[in-house]
């Protein structure tokens, strides 16, 4: 191989090497929102079991459930639309039951099945459990 | 009627009576902005709850700290990986004495000095906080800005990016109470 080759092929590895380094910073800095819709739930549960699991031993129950996809089942209680129109669905108990949020988005994207969702019917929502308040929150729910 | 009847008849009495003085939203909206030029660092949750006894003139806040939202996603796993380690501590809160007195009755807004304590990243500390506060019968409404350093709290902001992060960060809150008994 002669010197010049050799230098180009160097300058080819590198400049390679340069345009995956970008790539991959570029991808990390701008990653996607997790989105748990497209993630199978590790716990399905029933909502009054989230309460009562919460209830026993929050510390225990945060460390299970806390950031984990979840999918509650429970009696709806409460429905309301906050000013940013994400939609909040609690389960069991307005105030210290399950508190399922939909995103804006996915109350678009989701709005036939919402549009089903009524106080007094048994529904499921996946989403990521936030941890304890007065009320378990879940976030980034969809319907099931 | 029989002895358990009476018993339950009674402490919904009494907790029904008690909590008039109790106003309550769990949709209260706190912004958390760290900006500085070189990078916008703003967050957003609508979901923290929110008590105010009117009796006592005390006002309680909490928030789980994975529920604040970013421009970023990356941005969210920094605040609750490697700032708020919100597997560990969850949760911010703060109670608080409205030591300014406040006439309930009148619906005009008033600027209220609360003082209390904020708890974060499992460290507490002593803030007073100036709330405008417009009381209502059927409504209370609430909205505070207040500047915390990351390093009161015990959180250490990395010398690499300490200069994208504000030195001091504002967090700003606002809050529409309705009456205990009557939230849907």
């Amino acid at each position: 191989m002669t010197k010049k080759k050799t230098i180009r092929l160097v300058l080819w590895i590198f400049l390679i090497g340069l345009i995956a380094a970008f790539g991959s910073i570029y991808y990390v800095f701008n990653m996607p929102r997790r989105n748990v819709s497209g993630e199978n739930a590790i716990y399905s549960l029933q909502a009054k079991q989230l309460i009562s699991d919460f209830r026993n031993d929050e510390t225990i129950a945060t460390k299970k459930y806390l950031d984990q996809a979840i999918a509650v089942t429970g009696e709806i209680k409460s429905i309301r639309t906050l000013d940013n129109h994400s939609m909040v669905i609690s389960l069991e108990d307005a105030m210290e039951g399950v508190s399922c949020t939909v995103d804006s988005a996915d109350v678009v994207k989701y709005g036939t099945q919402l549009s089903a969702v009524k106080i007094g019917i048994n529904a499921t929502f996946k989403g990521r459990c936030s941890g304890m308040l007065m009320d378990i929150q879940v976030i980034n729910c969809v319907p099931q | 009627m029989n002895k358990i009847t009476l018993i339950i008849a009674l402490s919904i009495l009494c907790f029904t009576a008690g909590a008039q003085n109790v106003f309550i939203t769990k949709d209260a909206k706190i912004i958390f902005n760290s900006s500085t030029p070189l990078e916008d660092i703003v967050a957003e949750s609508n979901q923290a709850t929110t008590v105010i006894d009117i009796e006592k003139n005390v006002v309680k806040f909490s928030v789980l700290t994975t529920s604040f939202k970013f421009r970023r996603a990356l941005m969210e796993e920094h605040f609750n990986e490697n700032y708020m380690e919100s597997a560990k501590f969850p949760k911010a809160s703060f109670t608080g004495k409205i030591v300014t007195p406040v006439d309930w009755k009148s619906d005009k807004s008033i600027i209220a000095d609360i003082t209390g304590t904020l708890t974060m990243h499992g460290v507490s500390s002593e803030v007073t906080v100036k709330a405008k506060i417009t009381p209502g019968k059927s409504k209370i409404a609430a909205s505070a800005e207040f500047k915390v350093t990351p390093e009161a709290f015990n959180i250490p902001i990395p010398s690499a990016v300490r200069d994208k992060i504000a030195k001091e960060v504002t967090i700003k809150i606002d809050a529409v109470y309705a009456p205990f008994q009557q939230l849907p």
